[in-house]
């Protein structure tokens, strides 16, 4: 259980010889233990979706959210420790309002993602706090670019994404992303496609039964911050799930063969 | 016992990304004794099991009122609990000074959550080791909700905290269709039953007025939050020794079940009309 | 040692840029506001053209009257709130009644810092709400409101012309005559109006500026001789 950096990785205040930060590294390790989380930057908005992992039953049907509204026109979605991500989300409300207070306009989300993530690189540098285990989707609408999505990581980094994924399926997710045409992917597009990314990135056998959390500030719902009607959701989570099988279907007379290759594998030796 | 090297303050991340201290103090709220939410579709109740540390102190308070639409159990260290409890009845009075209405439960739950999750980020404080099950009732309905240490809060249709809780969660999970859909006096029942299922391991203990105390709200007639103790608490607990197994053995749409039990014959003028 | 100096201080004493009255009336479907377009600096006309009412969110208008500059902060104030609400998500509603409170709070705190927001706010909402808070935090529901020099000279009116089941038109050509005459008598009045209603379900509409038609002059010789008396 003793860490990589063992002796060097105890506090934020320490380099390690090889000048590695391991308690923000760590940070990273809760982000990437989460539901996965994704956000895509489409031709006409931003779509985030989170992969709400539902741990028993007694739970309340789309409860402990993951996607947050900030301002009228940016929302944000939590990849790790909730309740960090929650103290991001009231940071950059106020940091939102000052904004508007100051200068009688809307925060640019690339300014809020910058304030952000100077907010999270403090809790990165003294030894008396923690940085955040959680990275932050910020989608927006900029009123000059259109819509945007920045990332800030528990570093403190902050960056321009055309489509981003953290949390247990990002592996898989990343890839699929990578295959969009973000030239022509409009929001009602992605909401399907992310359905179907995240069910295929699960272990069905494994993981926790989920639900699909996912809002967008779109053309569709003038610029503002909205939930994705569930009825969108639940049907693009049903063409997944059927998608999937299909797909399973086709593959798995090969699935088949290489699972028997593995035991025999595993009997040699 | 292996000693981990991360797990002495809550500034310090394990190699997998967890934060054990925070995890210790989830532990705190296990060694309580149980309390148990459950929330249907009008109500929701809190039954709480009292301790009393010696033959000459109290039974020690389980459930505190915070406005009047709103009722608090609690388990783990009952001085964090009296930090927030207290923290939550401003929070409610300025609501109600600023905006002249009851504050929505959601908005109460979420102030503690932030307010628990501060103290999970720097050393100078420790997480508040306490467990809350918040019952209340709003414009949206009947709200039942579990705050934790760790700063998360869970919107729930029941749950149970504190020691030997795991077997009273089980029996709600396996109700839970029953619940959703319960009266009043059903849904004080299935808290009873499921506070029971925590007693299983010691056979002497039992519910009585002493250390069960059971806290109602709901909507119509039900909006103030009422805390049943000591007599008051008699006829509920009267009425639920008619037994689990009707209760059990009633289907969700089925009726109200104080069928014949001829040893409670006599208890059965204590049951309440629906 | 390091002493701490008293130094005395004035907050502002008196509004400099003003608004005058505001009206509004409780009609059977729904409220109705009004009040001119005048900012005046003193006594001189200065702003003539500025509107004074505000819509926060689907339902509410504010209106109001006394020193503008506060009176922005104040719209902004209710924005922020509105947006704050916005963000929460949580099924709870802002009500008009709501935001009546917070205002007569907010005002109310000012001035006990006895650095007050020297204005009079009307509220109106859906559900017939109607009230008023004044720079004291004085909060008042009411089926009829008259701010400013309008608790004098409308007022009076407006109680004789009300009544039960009084329409939204009708109670519109009534605050249209009260501002008339509110043109005539007060001196920080400007004949250029707007008018704003909420309908029970929460329809708002507020007009553009318009001119009041159908003003009398012919007897103001009369008025200022019998003043003279």
């Amino acid at each position: 259980m003793a860490g990589v950096g063992s002796g060097y990785d105890l506090s934020t205040t320490t380099f390690s010889p090889e000048g590695r930060v391991y308690q923000v590294e760590y940070a990273v390790k809760a982000v990437e233990q989460s539901g996965t989380v994704i956000g895509v930057r489409c031709v006409d908005g931003v779509v985030l979706a989170v992969e709400n992992l539902r741990s028993t039953k007694l739970l309340q049907p789309n409860s402990l959210r993951r996607v947050f509204a900030v301002d009228r026109h940016i929302g944000i979605a939590i990849a790790g420790i909730g309740p960090d991500g929650r103290q991001m989300v009231s940071r950059a409300r106020s940091e939102a309002q000052n904004f508007r207070n100051v200068y009688a306009e809307e925060i640019p989300p690339s300014l809020l993602a910058e304030r952000l993530a100077s907010y999270a690189h403090v809790y990165s540098l003294y030894w008396h706090v923690r940085p955040f285990g959680c990275a932050i989707l910020i989608g927006g609408w900029d009123e000059t670019s259109g819509p945007c999505l920045y990332i800030v990581e528990p570093d403190g980094s902050g960056y321009k994404y055309r489509a981003y994924a953290n949390g247990k399926g990002r592996t898989a997710v990343r890839t699929a992303l990578n295959k969009l045409n973000f030239d022509q992917l409009t929001c009602a597009d992605a909401v399907s496609e992310i359905a179907l990314m995240i069910h295929q990135s699960r272990d069905i056998a494994k993981d926790k039964p989920y639900e699909l959390e996912m809002a967008w500030i779109s053309e569709v719902c003038d610029r503002q911050f909205a939930r994705v009607p569930m009825s969108l959701i639940s049907s693009a989570r049903q063409r997944a799930e059927l998608e999937h099988q299909q797909m399973e279907g086709d593959a798995s007379p090969g699935a088949d063969a290489a699972e028997a290759a593995g035991t025999n594998v595993m009997e040699e030796s | 016992m292996f000693r981990s090297q991360y797990d002495t303050d809550v500034t310090t991340f394990s190699p997998q990304g967890r934060l054990l201290q925070v995890e210790y103090a989830m532990e705190a709220v296990k060694q309580g004794s149980a309390v148990v939410g459950v929330r249907s579709s009008t109500h929701v109740v809190l039954a709480t099991l009292k301790r009393s540390f010696s033959d000459l102190a109290w039974h020690q308070r389980k459930i505190v009122s915070i406005d009047e639409h709103i009722g608090v159990a609690i388990s783990g260290i009952a001085a964090d609990a009296r930090v927030l409890t207290k923290r939550m009845r401003d929070e409610c009075l300025q609501h109600r000074f600023v905006y002249g209405s009851a504050m929505p439960v959601s908005r109460l739950v979420n102030v503690i959550a932030d307010l628990c999750q501060k103290c999970t980020q720097r050393v100078s404080r420790r997480p508040y080791g306490v467990g809350m099950l918040i019952a209340g009732v709003d414009e949206t309905g009947p709200r039942l909700f579990q705050t934790c240490p760790s700063g998360e809060a869970y919107d729930l249709i029941g749950m149970a905290l504190g020691s030997r809780s795991q077997s009273a969660r089980t029996y709600l999970e396996r109700h839970d269709e029953e619940v959703s859909s319960a009266t009043r006096e059903e849904l004080i029942r299935h808290a009873v039953a499921a506070l029971r299922e925590t007693l299983a391991s010691t056979r002497d203990l039992t519910l009585t007025a002493e250390n069960c105390a059971i806290g109602v709200v709901g909507v119509g007639s039900d909006t103030r939050f009422h805390l049943y103790e000591y007599e008051e608490v008699q006829p509920l607990l009267d009425a639920c020794s008619l037994e689990s197994s009707p209760l059990q053995s009633a289907s969700a749409g089925g009726a109200d079940p104080p069928a014949a039990d001829p040893e409670a014959t006599d208890d059965a003028t204590m049951q309440d009309a629906p | 040692m390091h002493s701490v100096k008293l130094v005395p201080c004035e907050l502002t004493t008196e509004p400099i840029v003003t608004g005058s009255s505001v009206l509004g009336v409780q009609c059977a479907d729904g409220v109705v506001l009004a009040c001119d377009t005048l900012a005046s600096y003193g006594s001189l006309a200065r702003f003539q053209r500025v509107t004074r009412f505000h819509q926060p969110a689907a339902g509410v208008v504010i209106a109001g009257g006394g020193e503008y500059s506060d009176l922005q902060q104040l719209f902004r104030i209710t924005d922020n709130v509105y947006r704050q609400e916005f963000c929460h998500e949580d099924g709870w509603e802002l009500t008009p009644r709501a935001l009546h409170q917070y205002l007569s709070r907010l005002l109310y705190a000012r001035r006990s810092r006895l650095d007050p927001l020297y204005n009079t706010v009307a509220v109106a909402g859906k559900g017939r709400f109607l009230g008023m808070v004044d720079m004291y935090g004085t909060a008042i529901e009411t089926n009829l409101v008259a701010t400013g020099i309008g608790t004098l000279l409308a007022l009076p009116l407006l109680r004789k012309r009300w009544h039960e089941g009084l329409t939204m038109d009708d109670g519109l050509a009534c605050l249209e005559d009260c501002l008339r005459v509110l043109y005539y008598r007060d001196c920080r009045a400007l004949r250029t109006i707007q008018v704003a209603k909420v309908s029970d379900s929460g329809e708002t509409f507020i007009s553009e500026p318009y001119d009041l038609g159908n003003l009398q002059w012919k007897v103001a010789h009369a008025v200022t001789e019998k003043l003279m008396i």
